[in-house]
């Protein structure tokens, strides 16, 4: 057999010298990692191959299970921490929970299959249903005989994550929404069929006359039809309508209002008293239509807000309460969300901090770049205050709890961003434009309409004026912008952007200034070995390797930057990390450091932007590191595009450092905010806005406010969940040229709904003077609007083209 | 032609009954994941396909490890 060289499982490339191997049905099938090799063996073993051979898309990349996640999926087994998203049921007389979970690496309908058959075989598993569309899993089940981290476990087996999430405020609203709408949808496009039917029988009476009780007949037919369209399926029309009157604007409504219940009401009065025409069809399908179009946008808002919960990972928040703080045997660990003021805790390395509070023992580095943008460690000691969110990176300390809960540092930039984002600028939209004009035109046309005739022929007179209602009836105009909308919306979440907000598109182009955060936004946000020196006859590989080893003792972010390039182990012995210095150990009997230049007596120490570390071997000096947070390499790229598309730059980062100059000047970014605050940058922001159009992108807490507070706001998915919260659009993935990709696709559905808008008002101009003067009947006025409608509709479905 | 008289009001029947159906669809979350249903079929199912979707709230089926023979 010829070696594959695709992963079966993943469909990722195999490297070569590699050989994982998994026998499916009776062939050996090579797999790329030992992640894919462990899950395939696990689909093979529950004896689920079946979704090898159902599957229409490759799996994710599986990932080998490490115990310290596995013991982490353990805290959700906590009451207090199930009280958020775990529900009671009784079933059948038996007390069981019940929960949803996102699930990620869902590809394909046989994953679905896959998950569910791999935990139903789990005792003490009620009910599941994985759903496909949302990438979500309901499960109930049996608490006594079943922890929901062994579920969790088990999905995850066979390469799929799941966790419990925070579903998103709005998401509950759009579901509920979509529903009713969908209900509205079927009764009217039912309903419309039928009157339809008899409306063609109607048309016949023109051409060929027809006998009067059978008109009569069909028109009553049509009333009656006609009637729960206009009363239960237009609903949402009047209400809108009467929310901008009483707001004082003037929304698409309100002319879609006047036209389908002034001509409903003629109809009406038409069937009761025998004489005139009657327009039943042209409401019912006016109706549909446009109920059609905004369904089709509550979807795309619906999918959005969907996948912007997903992203919002609810993580078992812990703490180590300690009773006295000299005595540390006695620890418990709680959920945090039930410390109180003065209480002690144990934070150790690596872990982060849950609460407000003040060093009561022990010095530490604490990195608070959620906070500040600053990614490196700030080094505190006893009585020095320390934030929630932050991360405690090298040493265990003793904490006395301050504040909880609202009191928190966070929970004031919370309460910031949520003042912000009421007091958010708005930017005018098209279609509010056009609508308006259109109702004053459309009433002003309706009434001389009116007049003239009443002069000429007073009996027709309301009957023609009916004619212009329904003619010109706003139905392309209020589909212009929902269908365009929708299109890009569906087509931008292809490319991985998600619009959590609709006016984005239209505001987007507008924009000509973009604020960037620096510290995970244009750079990636952690360490990375930017320049290396050696001075001895070590090789570049062995001071790396050295350098790693030791660094395995520290929790420090810069460990990682030697972890991935460390090749070879090396023994060391009495290793021993001097928090805020450096680390020193035994090797070959000498002594090793690694650390600041003062640490390892290192005398002309290099001078740069970056941090630079040292390492030396009894005093002889083996190589100098400089690591740094590195551009994103996607940021020079789409710099040049705002600068190439006259969009100015500003750069707005909590961070201190050189390194906010050299970023400014590397991207060519014309000015420069750093070391400000949340409430600073929001203030900066705001007076910003009072000459440009601003967009802010960044990913941190210390964001959130001020992209509630932009007319445009975006966060990377691997930012932070208040910053996700307050975005109105979420890049997932690294790559920032998604931005540009926004701004072409908003420019495009601009330039679309003004072509529909042109449409709209054009079939106007044509249809009106003929309705004027009393050449409308009603096939004619159904077949217009018909017409113009699915021409607005397929001009819109351009943008489904990439 | 006054069949029609007849016929027509049937028709109507008819069509409030398909009415009440769809509501009945969409109010029972038949709506929610329309990719999946149609290659559930394909699967080697040994068991009762669990229904389409079902509120947390209504009666469902407990399945015993002892019905699980794959």
């Amino acid at each position: 057999m010829t070696l594959q060289k695709n992963c079966f499982h993943c469909g990722e490339e195999n490297p070569p010298s590699t050989d994982f191997n998994v026998q499916i049905n009776t062939v050996s099938q090579r797999m790329c990692c030992p992640g894919c090799q462990a899950v395939a063996q696990t689909i093979v073993d529950s004896g689920l191959t079946s979704y090898y051979e159902h599957r229409s898309e490759p799996a994710e990349k599986g990932l080998l299970l490490v115990p310290d996640v596995l013991l982490q999926l353990e805290d959700y087994d906590i009451g207090k921490i199930q009280e958020d998203f775990v529900d009671n049921v009784v079933d059948n007389n038996e007390n069981l929970s019940t929960t949803t979970l996102s699930v990620e690496g869902i590809t394909c309908p046989a994953c679905a299959w896959l998950i569910e058959k791999q935990l139903r075989s789990l005792p003490g598993l009620v009910f599941i249903n994985v759903n496909t569309t949302l990438n979500r899993a309901v499960i109930k089940w049996d608490q006594q005989q079943l922890k929901l981290s062994q579920i969790l476990t088990g999905i995850q087996k066979i390469g799929y994550k799941a966790y419990p999430f925070q579903v998103n405020k709005q998401e509950a609203f759009y579901t509920q929404l979509t529903k009713s709408y969908l209900q509205r949808l079927g009764l009217a496009g039912l309903a419309t069929m039928q009157v339809m039917m008899f409306a063609i029988a109607l048309y016949a009476d023109f051409f060929s006359g027809m006998e009067e009780q059978f008109i009569h007949y069909f028109r009553w037919v049509s009333f009656i039809l006609a009637t729960p369209v206009l009363l239960y399926s237009a609903q949402p029309f009047y209400l809108n309508a009467w929310r901008n009157i009483r707001n004082q604007t003037l929304g698409m409504d309100i002319p879609i209002s006047i036209a389908l219940l002034g001509a409903y009401t003629a109809s009406g009065y038409a069937t009761i008293v025998g004489q005139g025409e009657v327009y039943f069809e042209s409401v019912s399908m006016f109706t549909f239509l446009l109920l059609l179009g905004r369904l089709l946008e509550l979807r795309a808002r619906r999918k959005a807000s969907e996948s912007s919960s997903n992203l919002l990972r609810l993580l078992p928040s812990m703490a180590t309460l300690i009773e006295d703080p000299d005595n540390l045997q006695i620890q418990s660990v709680i959920p945090a969300k039930t410390l109180t003021v003065g209480q002690y805790i144990i934070v150790k390395p690596g872990q982060t901090i849950p609460v407000d509070g003040l060093i009561l023992k022990g010095a530490s580095n604490i990195e608070e770049s959620m906070l500040t943008g600053e990614h490196l460690p700030v080094s505190k000691a006893q009585n020095a205050p320390v934030f929630a969110g932050s991360v405690n990176i090298t040493s265990q300390l003793i904490i006395r709890v301050e504040k909880v809960g609202n009191n928190t540092l966070i929970a004031d930039i919370i309460h910031l961003q949520d003042n912000a984002q009421l007091n958010k600028p708005k930017i005018e939209i098209i279609a509010d434009t056009a609508a308006r004009y259109f109702v004053a035109a459309l009433l002003i046309v309706a009434s001389l309409t009116y007049i003239s005739w009443s002069f000429i022929a007073p009996d027709q007179a309301f009957w023609i004026t009916l004619s212009v209602l329904v003619a010109t009836c706003p139905c392309a105009l209020s589909l212009a912008t929902p269908t365009a909308l929708t299109c890009a919306t569906a087509q931008l979440n292809k490319q991985g952007i998600l619009i959590k907000q609709h006016h984005v598109l239209e505001t987007v182009n507008k924009i000509n200034h973009i604020v960037f955060d620096k510290t995970g936004t244009l750079t990636k946000g952690n360490f990375k070995l930017l320049n290396t020196q050696y001075y001895s006859h070590y090789s570049k590989q062995e001071c790396i390797d050295l350098a790693a080893q030791l660094e395995k003792n520290s929790e420090h972010p810069i460990s990682l930057a030697f972890k991935k390039q460390q090749k070879n182990s090396i023994v060391l012995n009495d290793v021993v990390n001097r928090p805020g210095q450096g680390l020193q150990a035994k090797y070959l009997n000498k002594t090793l450091k690694l650390g600041h230049a003062v640490f390892c007596g290192v005398e002309n120490n290099i001078n740069s932007k970056e941090l630079v570390i040292y390492l030396t071997l009894d005093k002889q000096l083996l190589a100098s590191f400089e690591l740094g947070d590195e551009l994103r390499p996607s940021a020079p790229e789409i710099l040049s595009y705002c600068h190439h598309h006259n969009i100015n730059s500003t750069m707005l980062t909590g961070d201190i450092s050189l390194k906010s100059e050299e970023v400014c000047e590397v991207l060519s970014i014309s000015q420069l905010q750093k070391g400000v605050t949340p409430q600073q940058k929001l203030q900066y922001i705001q007076q910003l806005q009072k000459t440009d159009k601003v967009m802010m992108i960044g990913d941190g807490i210390n964001d959130a406010p001020v992209m509630a507070g932009a007319h445009v706001s975006v966060a990377l998915a691997s930012g932070t969940d208040i910053a996700k919260n307050s975005a109105d659009v979420i890049l997932l993935g690294e790559d920032l040229n998604k931005l540009a990709a926004l701004h072409k696709m908003a420019n495009r559905t601009t330039l679309i709904i003004k072509e529909n808008l042109v449409w709209a008002f054009g079939y106007n101009i044509i249809i009106v003077p003929l309705a004027v003067m009393g050449y409308v009947p009603p096939y004619i006025a159904v077949l217009g609007m018909s017409c113009s409608s699915l021409i607005v509709v397929c001009n819109s479905l351009r943008l489904l083209k990439s | 032609m006054s069949i029609i008289y007849i016929l027509i009001p049937i028709a109507m029947i008819f069509v409030t009954i398909a009415i009440i159906v769809f509501f009945w669809a969409v109010k029972s979350n038949q709506y929610d994941d329309l990719d999946r249903e149609g290659v559930n079929i394909l699967f080697d199912e040994d068991l009762p396909a669990p229904p389409i979707k079902e509120d947390t709230e209504s009666q469902q089926k407990t399945i015993k490890p002892s019905d699980l023979n794959d």
